[in-house]
């Protein structure tokens, strides 16, 4: 990637992870322990909620600081930090996908992924409506409901979710990161937004009515 | 970068989840609170949009974590032991290879020189050669004034061990 000096100066200057990043380039442990620190439960979190496994997020996270690690020597500062780390991160977690994927092929001829999205989006439906046997809304079965929802995006409309939420990334930056456009981003997260809440919308609607707050929007 | 929309979504929508990013210009934002303050649609869909994302805050977050942290350093720490001394273990190799490759283009380097040099200049010892049966003879041909007297002493064979083998050629 060609990056020129004015770009280099600017993020530089305005991004101190850029700047610990240019200290680990120059061989510093404590700049590189620093990152790590800074970093791994975010990664962390991004990664557990894209490939919906706590083990799988860990190992693929210390795959994404090894990859910082042993490309430290041509780090060049050619955009924000967290927006470089986490295109490495979406690089590891596609790999680990793919392969996943291929494996799951050969052990389950009938399974595929649209399906399985699909069956995830009708437990969330039948959540929301009340269909569950012993429904109980608790917090845990909210948070349940809402991974649902989350797990039946596809996994670019998935990323972008997160990388929005937690990361309160620009679309230009969550754009850079999966090599799309911000319009291209901007449309992922209309239609993510929207299923979301045709998932979620009616497990609001009949969660709360009980506790007579009115939160339907009758 | 592709360009082209990942998926379509309706307009509207687009606009309003845009706005409620923060990501729309001052104008377009303006258009689109015009638009909220007529379309009581509009207002029901913004609500639930919002509403609806701010439930993935129950979404579990790993909080930074000094153990896990430890565990990624001396991951990195080994992979980076293994680096060295894969460096070293192949250092030497790579020393004879470097000096091997620095022999060879020096010897190359020469021999171009020198075919070079023979080739544009082929100098002053081609011309010796070729003047070496005169010179070795220079006293006798001093001594005669005729060259016509010369050629028929050579005729004769009379310079029969000079080293010029085409001049005895054409005796023959």
């Amino acid at each position: 990637m060609v990056v020129s000096d004015s770009t280099a100066r600017r993020y530089t200057l305005g991004d101190p992870d850029v700047r610990l990043m240019l200290e680990v380039r120059d061989d510093s442990a404590t700049a590189f322990e620093e990152l790590v620190l800074r970093y791994q439960g975010r990664l962390i979190t991004v990664l557990e909620h894209l490939v919906g496994n706590r083990d799988l997020a860990e190992d693929l996270t210390q795959e994404v600081f090894l990859r910082v690690y042993r490309n430290r020597k041509t780090y060049l500062p050619g955009a924000k930090f967290s927006t470089w780390l986490f295109t490495i991160a979406n690089n590891a977690a596609s790999n680990a996908l793919r392969s996943r994927s291929r494996r799951r092929e050969v052990r389950l001829q009938t399974h595929d992924s649209a399906r399985s999205g699909a069956r995830a989006m009708e437990a969330v439906l039948a959540a929301s409506s009340g269909q569950m046997p012993a429904r109980q809304l608790d917090k845990a079965e909210m948070r349940d409901v809402v991974r649902m929802a989350v797990g039946a995006l596809n996994e670019r409309q998935r990323l972008a979710v997160l990388l929005s939420k937690f990361e309160e990334l620009s679309y230009a930056d969550i754009g850079e990161i999966m090599d799309l456009s911000p319009q291209a981003i901007k449309s992922l997260l209309a239609r993510a937004r929207c299923r979301l809440r045709e998932a979620l919308q009616p497990y609001l609607e009949h969660g709360e009515r009980p506790a007579g707050e009115g939160n339907g929007g009758d | 970068m592709s360009d082209e929309p990942a998926e379509a979504a309706p307009v509207p929508e687009e606009q309003l989840v845009a706005y409620l990013d923060g990501e729309l210009a001052p104008e377009e934002s303006r258009r689109v609170e015009e638009m909220l303050a007529s379309d009581a649609e509009a207002q029901e869909a913004l609500r639930w949009l919002d509403g609806t994302w701010e439930m993935l805050d129950r979404l579990d977050r790993q909080e930074a974590d000094e153990e896990t942290a430890r565990s990624t350093l001396e991951m990195i720490a080994a992979a980076a032991e293994e680096e060295v001394a894969r460096v070293r273990s192949a250092a030497p190799g790579r020393r004879a290879r470097r000096w091997g490759l620095a022999a060879g283009a020096l010897v190359a380097a020469s021999l171009a020189g020198f075919l070079a040099v023979s080739w544009l200049a082929p100098g002053a010892n081609r011309q010796l050669l070729e003047d070496l049966p005169v010179l070795e003879n220079l006293d006798a041909y001093l001594e005669v004034d005729d060259i016509e007297f010369l050629r028929e002493l050579n005729r004769q064979q009379v310079f029969a061990d000079s080293t010029d083998p085409d001049a005895a050629n054409e005796e023959n």
